[in-house]
């Protein structure tokens, strides 16, 4: 009788989804790893209290998922299309490297960049950026290469909270929004999924609140599981969000008396609100040193708005000289003028939201709306203080987060606006018990939000817009979806690919806008951890562009839908067979708010059944067949695989020349991270990375906050009135208009300093005329939700989560209205037949009182046909019907993940009862 | 295994405010304990409560409950269920047959057998599916056993029980949003004792007695949710797939069976039918069981291990159906070997003992509210004696050997018709206020008319007729309303048995106040505006 295998217990981490990543082990039998735990070592340390989510417990199936990628793989098929057979063969690693590198020295040997100025390189990756933490060190590949095109969304803009991004980042460094859960009272929740999409810490804060009394209202067309959690739901019609917010600020400073209601110091001192604006619709500024300026009511004068000002006043109407400065240097010069402050002007802005104008647009009663904001004053507490870290803060909990399709495309800016000024009217933005921010990713540093705040001569924090005056706008794109040249929001950083307009490559290879430089099939596009043919919008659209690729490198888990069309598969080692050292702790998103700060690892947790390499393994043999092991080398020790090996103190850093394994690499990046997180105290190696999982030290509460930074810098958020974006709209029309651009209108359109209500639901229902149909063809609002089991997760294929998923209704059906469906003579599990202006999508009904008649929901992302196992699931998805249209772009570069259409009783059997 | 504290009685509080219905409890148990693809001993049901636009939905986790008074351990033929002092439930695999009577008798759906097991892939397992394989859990009972392994290690340990995860039931450990805690229900200063304590909540299908150690509470518990479900709602009982034809063929072959060797044996010792006839009927009676029997025998999941089904006669009907089977046949051999009324009168009276083990099967069979009432004892028992005047009827209409008989079964069917047709009313109160769900109302009340008209009525006129006539019409008659008698005995048992076997409906007294329009949870405090 052979002995039993030796047991072990791997701690690893998992980052699947976006609200990660939590920490795991697991359990480990000779060279098979059995089963997946929590790591209750971290309990303490992880704001999940070291738990995982049911998501990590897919990854043992997805180990030894039998319908893996074994080996490198070869298209023998020129032909590509979605009827094409690829005619995969197997091949070598050695063979599969040469291929791969062949062609990219060919490139190199042409030109990193083509004819049109694009790169011939490029390169998507999904999930929320969770695919850096699995990559190992194919960033600093991508680094020593040179410019990459990483602007190919695949599922950006349209999947994302992508207004949130943009506008968070700008007003409170706050990539990510989230309320301070622990502190907070009420929610006020506008379709943002809670506790189906942020992850283990956001499910546990969550619970942890609402036991202790937390009130939420869940403001949504569907009752989806938050909504089913919070003490209310209110079923909103779609996209009529920013309606109702503008209604809570209507009622607040209109119908009630504002100076009772609202946090006046806070408006006063930490805003815009006490700015004068001059006629043109930009700030009054000093004459001399162009600040803006506020009328002090002490000594009836103006003020610069950083100088000691007694009185500031909020409300009113006051004659004042000074300049204003508004696009391209534009000034207008004032020796006495009758100017508003922007409090003044706000109220007049708002004056024509009413809650009954309100209840019209949302279909809410205005009661209910009145009930809502005034429960929402209440539970403010203005005036209160807490203690924090030994500091006396603001107490103010109460916060309102925005959802997916509620904070994209339009009406995604006027919803983000709503929500952040109803929290700065109480004072409740960056305090304990408010609406926080999480990081940064378009602002630098990236790993300190903190750190970010500078400021500027407005008083308020800088922002890296790009550049729109006549010197600086970047006229030529220099990748396909040109966001430095039509989102100034989105900056320039290593995300910022990712947040302008995704899509736009996509539409425009089919179908360049005038006065543009089209678009170029990039020669070699990467693609890893994403699967565009079926994520993204008009997904039918996107496969066939994809199929014109020249050559397409796909790592491969199993077969999909996007790599259908590749040309080589490379089998990457997985998520528990890859190694990986990963920061941890600090505030993430979407609701990771540590005390502690460090690094975690990931590391093989038994032997692989495929032939697999690790990331970092094929980032270094591409490196070095290419002749860029020194820039590589160089990259990796400046930090462009997470951690920087190099420090002020400390050098653990890789010999240029010299080739480096996996092993090698993680080893000086454990004691690179270590030394500089104890300051060389405990430096420690791989192996105790190994043994230990992760290694933190504490992390202040207080700096869960940007309020006190803010105060310390004496700098004031910029709310309410938007006069940058104002200018910078202006100067990016001018720059358009001068280029002859005029298909980008409509999107200038929203850059105002008080964003206008403009019916956004008419956007999406009149839609169908644009394409030559009727709207009453159409006459439902199709909308996804997120899903616990699947978000972010990669693992559509694996039977265990669908296992699990099919407990959750909606799973393994179209959510429809119960009557709304008895009128259209279907009934539970009838097939179903769903059609919009561009496609046509069939699942199965699953009939629910908790939706609105006019909306159906289609969970996660489906509609497979080349995915093992989830090409055999026959459900619908939202995606084949989203049109992507340049009409339907707001001017971030989003797209609100809904869709009109029809519905109707499909063909085919019905669906099977388990 | 270490001697199990009786002093413990292990549960869990489970905090509707809380779940969220992510699975993780459901897949950290699946984890835990190598479940097969489609066995969850741990799941959350996903509830939708009311109509738009006032609507509700609600996460509840369910699984055993290891009751204080767990129904399936009594019926348990094999010993394999037991109930620990500590209040656990347990499932011995090696024991169990996979009857599957612990299953429609758990009133919580709790219970699955897999005859099957296959891999996630399909039927080949992966390395890791092979490594977790558990063979002896292959066509018997499986269940939620609180992590029992859990439990007991970490006890060993000196770790505790719902504050040490690892010797906390997987599920309660890997809740994320800590809507599951384990403990001792009897230390007052345990977690969940305390937690109890404060939020006192309420228990699943409580009226049935059960005593389950799962308890859900609600810090605002709704007062006015109308629990009207629609048939789609996971609460509602579907039908049980465990005990099928093959059910039916022992409850149908057996009791009528029963009922034919009892009434030979009556009629016999009344001097109505000779010796060579009881025999004959004997013979046929034996056969019936016997194809009922083995029937049944095909049911169960460890074919192999029957006999282990005789080793629980002190609390399982289905353990004294196996003895007095055993004593039936003996007594049946006996009568051919020493033929006499004495040897007929036992296979009498154990003919209407077997009868009376069916009844009280079916009965004990808490999960199934179609089958509980206590009148379907006397119905079947009814039944099987009529559906033996039956048979007799029939014999002697095919083969006429006691032309005398024919008034005397007359009347006898003519009586056993009379007590069904009195039975069914009374039966169908009893299941009605017994908790019967919309589902096996619907099949129930379907089905009394025609068996009242068809099952009993027609045959009790026609065995009027066979009294009122003579000769061959008599015996013509008199055959088929023994046929009608037969028939309908198979038929009615296989509408209950199969049709209405919908599984108890999930009944919580409490759910949280929460939704849209009239559900909502409005603000406790009055909405004020205070000066800042």
């Amino acid at each position: 009788m052979s002995a039993a295998p030796e047991r072990s217990q791997v701690p690893v981490y998992c980052y699947q989804c976006v609200a990660g990543p939590d920490l795991l082990k697991v359990e480990v039998a000779g060279d098979v790893a059995l089963r997946v735990a929590p790591n209750f070592d971290c309990a303490a340390e992880h704001p999940g209290g070291g738990k995982v989510c049911v998501k990590a417990y897919g990854l043992v199936q997805k180990t030894y998922n039998p319908h893996r990628i074994r080996q490198p793989m070869m298209r023998t098929n020129p032909r590509k299309g979605r009827d094409q057979d690829p005619g995969f063969v197997p091949i070598s690693w050695d063979e599969a490297l040469t291929l791969v590198a062949d062609r990219l020295r060919a490139v190199r040997e042409q030109g990193l960049v083509d004819e049109r100025g694009y790169p011939r390189l490029a390169a998507s990756f999904g999930g929320g950026g969770t695919p850096t933490q699995y990559m190992g060190t194919f960033p600093a590949f991508l680094s020593a290469w040179g410019p990459v095109d990483l602007g190919f969304g695949s599922g950006q803009g349209v999947k994302c909270y992508h207004s949130e991004h943009l506008y968070g980042e700008l007003w409170h460094r706050a990539f990510i929004v989230s309320p301070d859960t622990p502190l907070c009272r009420f929610v006020l929740s506008f379709g943002n999924n809670t506790d189906a999409s942020s992850g283990v810490a956001g499910v546990a804060r969550h619970a942890e609140a609402r036991a202790r009394g937390l009130r939420r209202i869940q403001i949504e067309p569907h009752l989806s599981i938050s909504a089913a959690l919070a003490s209310e739901w209110v079923p909103i019609r779609p996209k009529t969000d920013a309606a109702f917010l503008y209604a809570m600020l209507h009622r607040i400073l209109i119908e009630r008396d504002w100076r009772i209601c609202c946090d006046l110091p806070f408006l006063g001192r930490d805003t815009n609100a006490p700015y004068l604006v001059g006629p043109n619709g930009y700030f009054l500024r000093d004459p001399e040193s162009k600040k803006p300026l506020v009328w002090d009511q002490n000594g009836g004068c103006t003020r610069p708005q950083d100088a000691p000002i007694g009185r500031p006043l909020l409300d009113g109407t006051v004659r004042a000289g000074g300049v204003e400065i508004g696009p391209d240097g534009q000034v207008w010069r004032h020796e006495e003028v009758e100017v508003s402050t922007a409090f003044r002007k706000l109220i007049d802005h708002l004056r024509p939201y009413s809650p009954d104008w309100a209840a019209a647009e949302c279909e809410v009663p205005a009661d209910t709306i009145r009930r809502i904001a005034d429960e929402f004053v209440t539970q403010a507490r203005v005036g209160e203080t807490v203690v924090i870290d030994g500091v006396t803060l603001p107490y103010r909990p109460v916060a309102v987060i925005l959802g997916k399709t509620v904070n994209n495309g339009w009406g995604g800016f006027e919803a983000t606006w709503g929500r952040t000024l109803l929290a700065c009217l109480v004072g409740a933005l960056e305090v304990p018990g408010g609406t926080l921010g999480t990081n940064v990713k378009l602002n630098r540093p990236a790993d300190d939000r903190h750190a970010t705040v500078t400021p500027t001569a407005d008083g308020f924090m800088a922002y890296p817009f790009n550049a729109t005056d006549r010197a600086g706008w970047q006229s030529k794109p220099h990748i396909r979806n040109a966001y430095r040249t039509l989102v100034p929001l989105a900056a320039n950083s290593a995300w910022s690919p990712a947040l302008g307009p995704a899509h736009l490559p996509w539409l425009f290879l089919k179908a360049p806008p005038e006065r543009w430089p089209a678009p170029t099939r990039p020669a070699v596009w990467f693609c890893y951890r994403t699967n565009p043919a079926i994520s993204f919008w008009d997904t039918e659209a996107v496969a066939e562009r994809i199929a014109e690729f020249p050559f397409v490198v796909a790592f491969a888990y199993t077969r999909d839908e996007t790599n259908h069309m590749a040309d080589i598969l490379l089998p990457e080692a997985g998520d528990l067979e890859g190694l990986q050292l990963i920061p941890i702790g600090t505030t993430k998103f979407i609701e990771q708010f540590w005390t502690r700060r460090g690094w975690a690892i990931r590391q093989p947790a038994g032997a692989s059944p495929v032939d697999c390499r690790d990331m970092t393994d094929i980032a270094t043999e591409l490196a070095r067949r290419l002749g860029l092991l020194e820039a590589y080398n160089q990259a990796i020790n400046r930090g462009a695989a997470g951690v920087a090996l190099k420090g002020e103190d400390y050098d653990y850093g890789l010999e240029p020349h010299l080739l480096h394994d996996r092993d090698a690499i993680w080893d000086r990046a454990c004691r690179a991270a270590s030394h500089a997180l104890t300051d060389g105290k405990q430096v420690r190696d791989l192996a105790w990375f190994k043994a230990h999982g992760a290694m933190t030290v504490p992390f202040p509460q207080l700096r869960w906050y940007l309020y006190p930074t803010l105060k310390a810098k004496g700098l004031r958020f910029e709310l309410p009135y938007q006069e940058r974006l104002l200018r910078h709209g202006s100067e990016l029309g001018n720059r358009l208009h001068e280029s002859g651009i005029a298909w980008w209108d409509k999107q200038l359109g929203e850059y105002q300093a008080l964003p206008a209500y403009k019916r956004f639901p008419e956007i999406f229902v009149e839609y169908a005329r644009e394409v030559g149909r009727d709207p009453a063809e159409f006459p439902f609002w199709a909308l996804t939700a997120r899903s616990m089991q699947y978000s972010w997760g990669a693992n559509a294929g694996l039977p265990l989560i669908d296992e699990m998923a099919r407990n959750i209704a909606g799973h393994s059906g179209v959510i429809v209205n119960a009557d709304t469906a008895a009128k259209l003579g279907i009934a539970e599990g009838d097939p179903v037949e769903i059609e919009s202006v561009v496609g046509r999508t069939h699942g199965h009904a699953t009939l629910r009182q908790g939706i609105r008649p006019d909306t159906i929901v289609m969970i996660g992302q489906f509609d497979h046909w080349a995915m093992p196992v989830a090409k055999d699931f026959g459900r619908a998805s939202l995606n084949p019907l989203m049109p992507m249209a340049l009409s339907l772009t707001d001017a971030t570069g989003s797209g609100s993940d809904t869709v009109r259409v029809a519905l109707r009783r499909g063909s085919g059997p019905r669906r099977a009862e388990p | 295994m270490s001697a199990v504290a009786a002093t413990r009685r292990w549960g869990m509080a489970i905090d509707l405010d809380r779940c969220v219905g992510c699975q993780t409890c459901a897949v950290a148990c699946k984890h835990a304990n190598d479940t097969p693809l489609g066995i969850q001993w741990r799941r959350v049901l996903d509830v939708e409560l009311g109509k738009f636009p006032d609507v509700a939905r609600l996460f509840l986790p369910v699984g055993c409950q290891h009751c204080d008074d767990p129904p399936c351990v009594p019926v348990c033929p094999s010993g394999a269920t037991r109930r620990r002092a500590d209040g656990i439930v347990t499932q011995d695999y090696d024991l169990c047959i996979g009857c599957g009577y612990c299953a429609v008798s758990c009133p919580y759906g709790a219970r699955s057998i897999d005859h099957a097991p296959r891999g996630y892939f399909g039927a080949a397992l992966t390395r890791q599916e092979g490594a977790v394989a558990h063979d002896e859990r292959r066509g018997v009972a499986q269940k939620c056993t609180f992590c029992v392994e859990r439990i007991d290690r970490g006890l060993a340990r000196g770790l505790v029980p719902g504050v040490d995860p690892e010797a906390t039931p997987a599920c309660a450990a890997a809740c994320i949003a800590g809507a599951m805690t384990f403990g001792d229900l009897a230390d007052p200063a345990s977690p969940v004792a305390r937690l109890l304590a404060a939020n006192p909540g309420t228990v699943l299908n409580g009226p049935l007695g059960a005593g389950p150690n799962l308890r859900y509470f609600t810090r605002a518990p709704s007062a006015d949710i109308a629990l009207a479900m629609p048939a789609t709602s996971p609460l509602t009982g579907r039908r049980q797939r465990r005990w099928d034809i093959r059910a039916v063929a022992n409850f149908g072959l057996g009791g009528s069976g029963s009922g034919l060797a009892a009434v030979a044996s009556a009629f016999g010792l009344f001097g109505l039918l000779d010796r060579s006839a009881i025999l004959l009927l004997h013979l046929l009676a034996a056969g019936l069981i016997a194809a009922g029997l083995t029937a049944v025998w095909f049911e169960i999941g460890r074919m192999e291990r029957l006999l282990n089904a005789l080793r629980r006669p002190r609390s399982s009907w289905m353990s004294r159906e196996m003895y007095v089977v055993g004593a039936l046949f003996a007594a049946l051999g006996a009568e051919w070997l020493w033929p006499g009324p004495e040897s007929t009168g036992l296979v009498g009276l154990l003919a209407l003992a077997f009868l009376y083990c069916q009844a009280r099967i079916l009965t004990a069979a808490k999960g199934i509210p179609a089958w509980r009432p206590r009148a379907m004892r006397w119905l079947l028992l009814a039944s099987g004696l009529a559906e033996g005047c039956g048979w007799l009827a029939l014999g002697n209409a095919l083969l006429p050997f006691a032309p005398d008989l024919t008034a005397p079964l007359g009347l006898a069917m003519i009586l056993a018709a009379a007590a069904l047709a009195t039975l069914w009313p009374i039966y169908w109160r009893e299941a009605v206020a017994g908790g019967l769900g919309d589902g096996a109302k619907r099949e129930i009340a379907g089905l009394m008319p025609a068996m009242l008209g068809i099952g009993q009525v027609l045959p009790a006129m026609l065995a009027a007729g066979a009294l009122l006539a003579s000769g061959l019409v008599a015996l013509a008659l008199s055959g088929i309303a023994g046929a009608i008698l037969v028939v309908g005995g198979l038929c009615w048992k296989y509408a209950v048995i199969v049709d209405a076997s919908h599984v108890q409906d999930l009944i919580l007294p409490q759910v949280p106040r929460r939704g849209s329009g009239r559900l909502a949870a409005l603000p406790s405090e009055p909405v004020e505006v205070r000066p800042s």
